[in-house]
């Protein structure tokens, strides 16, 4: 078995109720890398992405066959779903900063771990500002409220909150859909800086944007996984025919 | 009829309607205001509603008039409720203090006393000790009866001087202060608004919790949001017969504080469960999700990010409860008891504002006293409304950008 990989997904189904939202979606994704997925709306990508750290538990109509290996282990069997979540992180489409301090923000989550050493917090606080590029923005504005950032500082703020846990892993479900350009530009350098130590999966209605980041594409067409590959591939050559019409922009 | 006439018509019933409302509202306030204002002042609040007999101890000791007698004669602290003037003052030197004699009514009888009218500053009644030794304060307005076992009853005024006068040494002299105050009233309305938020509140908020959190929707949540809401609209007088029948007889407590604030905190649930769960339902769900994306369990995410958003509501949650206790009082009538005293223990009785007001007004037929306790309600449930506004603003995490 390839060390590499992060995720495996095998014959994995979803429902809504009585929807089948994801079909059969067979997907290995590896380390260390930024792997996007694409696809118009309500194609499945968004539920996928959340099926990932088991977000989709709050939804109570879903139920879930198939297996997703983390680690060895099946996550949708009886595993702590805390300990999953604190390895693998999350990045809203809306920027949801918690109404509290910047500072508070980022320490919410190891505080939630129990870390309680107050130059613990200081030093990871910075650390994760710093990772997230917004440091030199906020420093002197630690302790007012993340309500007072713009919308792409909340949207770092939420990066940096996530890598205060260290995750393994950073899901992004349309992470820039609510930002402008110079915001969206700087939130793709951050990713393309994080690569390095994250594994980073990113849902995107952008396929510029998919095309600039990642290096793995996938192409998600109602519920199922139309292509899976190297990310020029996809967009230079694809295999079938469907995912050339939509990158073409001939529906979608 | 033209279109534009219609709607100037409607538009005349609307601006109509809302006037009416307003000069209604206004017509109350007034009409309290303007029969019960003559008789708040400091006394009235600070007094019990019932006299209190105390036996005073002073060291007699002669003191001097310092103003001139047609001072002393304007010195006039009758309270016109109770007391009209018959005779004098007189000067007494061995107590330092000015007495008169007035006629005193008290509830519907009516008697002549005789009052202290004036105090010097160097006089022995102002270092008075009770028969424990404690100290305690004697004012103008207070009845003297007996002086070294002395009784005062049937004597002339200047008769009643002589008599203080031929003491000397420690002196022992009954003195009664008048009541007609809402001192206990007030605090024991304190005392219900305290007791039963402690008893409603906590149970309220995590009953909204399980509501909004953890309940899964379905007929259960829909049979507690209905019980909810039936009981929100059922009288309280109904409560009452319950808080009676099960607090009061067969949990053996008694008509009392206990009783009262209990039953009163069962009013308040549905309250406090609705005002709760509409605002934890405008805590957004993307708050919920991030804190959960970042590995918190479902009760940190509850508190410490869910709640403190709710905060708001729920201070106006606390603010229509308090509101509620301060308002309640066929309830309180039948569990709490009419008696005008602060309670001394949990299990025993007192009267509220409300039911004071009721009480004077229906058995003693004095309106106007009824009139000044309503201004006081009156008075401390618009304190409480800004109190709670400013908090809940201050307390907003929404507020602090």
């Amino acid at each position: 078995m390839d060390t590499n990989i992060k995720f495996n997904t095998k014959n994995l189904d979803l429902f809504y109720g009585d929807f089948q939202a994801l079909k059969s979606i067979n997907m290995e994704i590896r380390e260390k890398e930024v792997t996007a997925f694409i696809g118009p709306s309500g194609c499945g990508k968004s539920t996928f992405l959340r099926c990932l750290n088991r977000m989709n538990d709050l939804i109570d109509s879903v139920k879930i066959k198939g297996e997703i290996i983390f680690d060895g282990k099946d996550i949708n069997g009886p595993i702590d779903v805390i300990n999953l979540r604190t390895r693998v992180g999350m990045v809203f489409q809306k920027p949801n900063p918690f109404p509290m301090s910047i500072y508070e923000n980022i320490a919410y989550g190891p505080k939630c771990q129990g870390m309680k050493d107050k130059n613990q917090l200081d030093n990871l606080v910075k650390e994760s500002l710093m990772k997230a590029a917004l440091w030199d923005e906020v420093k002197d504005r630690l302790n007012k409220s993340a309500l007072g950032l713009s919308g792409g500082q909340q949207q770092r703020l939420c990066i940096a909150r996530t890598i205060a846990m260290n995750p393994e892993v950073i899901l992004m479900d349309e992470p820039t859909s609510a930002l402008d350009p110079i915001a969206t530009a700087k939130i793709e350098d951050l990713m393309s800086s994080l690569k390095k130590d994250y594994t980073i999966i990113i849902v995107t209605h952008s396929m510029q944007q998919a095309g600039r980041i990642s290096d793995k594409t996938a192409f998600f067409l109602m519920g199922e996984v139309i292509e899976f590959n190297d990310t020029p591939i996809i967009f230079t050559n694809p295999h079938d025919k469907r995912t050339e019409d939509y990158i073409t922009g001939r529906f979608g | 009829m033209g279109r534009k006439a219609k709607d100037s018509l409607i538009k005349g019933v609307i601006y109509l309607a809302t006037g009416i409302t307003l000069s209604v509202l206004l017509f109350i306030v007034g009409f309290i205001f303007i029969k019960g204002i003559g008789l708040v002042n400091w006394d009235f609040l600070t007094r019990d509603f019932n006299e209190n007999v105390v036996y005073a101890f002073i060291e007699s000791n002669d003191v001097p008039l310092t103003i001139d007698e047609e001072t002393l004669n304007g010195k006039n602290p009758y309270d016109k409720r109770y007391e009209t003037h018959l005779e004098g003052p007189i000067y007494v030197e061995n107590i330092g203090a000015a007495i008169a004699k007035v006629a005193y009514k008290n509830h519907s009888t009516e008697r002549e006393q005789f009052v202290i009218t004036y105090i010097e500053k160097d006089s022995p009644f102002n270092r008075a000790i009770d028969s424990t030794g404690k100290s305690i304060t004697i004012g103008t307005d207070y009845i003297l009866q007996s002086i070294n076992g002395n009784d005062f009853t049937s004597l002339t005024l200047a008769e009643v001087a002589e008599t203080i006068s031929a003491e000397s040494g420690e002196l022992k002299i009954k003195v009664v202060q008048p009541g007609g105050g809402i001192k206990s009233n007030i605090i024991t309305t304190l005392y219900m608004v305290l007791l039963s938020l402690i008893v409603a509140l906590p149970l309220g908020i995590f009953g909204a919790i399980y509501l909004t959190e953890y309940a899964k929707p379905g007929r259960l949540v829909n049979m507690i949001r209905f019980a909810a809401e039936c009981l929100a609209g059922i009288p309280s007088i109904i409560f009452g017969l319950f808080g009676m029948a099960f607090f009061v007889v067969a949990l053996k407590f008694q008509i009392s504080l206990i009783s009262g604030s209990l039953t009163v905190a069962i009013i308040l649930l549905p309250v406090i469960i609705r005002s709760t769960e509409e605002a934890l339902k405008t805590v957004p769900m993307a708050f919920r999700e991030g804190s959960l994306a970042l590995g918190a369990t479902k009760l940190q995410t509850i508190f410490k990010v869910v709640l403190p958003c709710a905060v708001p509501g729920i201070a106006t949650a606390v603010l229509l409860s308090i509101g509620r206790v301060v308002g309640e009082s066929a309830a309180l009538l039948l569990t709490a008891g009419t008696v005008a005293q602060i309670p001394g223990t949990l299990f025993s009785p007192g009267s509220t504002l409300t039911v004071q007001a009721y009480y004077v007004a229906k058995e003693e037929g004095n309106i106007e006293l009824a009139c000044a306790i309503g201004i006081v309600i009156i008075v401390i449930v618009i304190v409480l409304n800004i109190l709670s506004r400013v908090t809940s603003d201050k307390l907003d995490v929404f507020n602090k950008k």
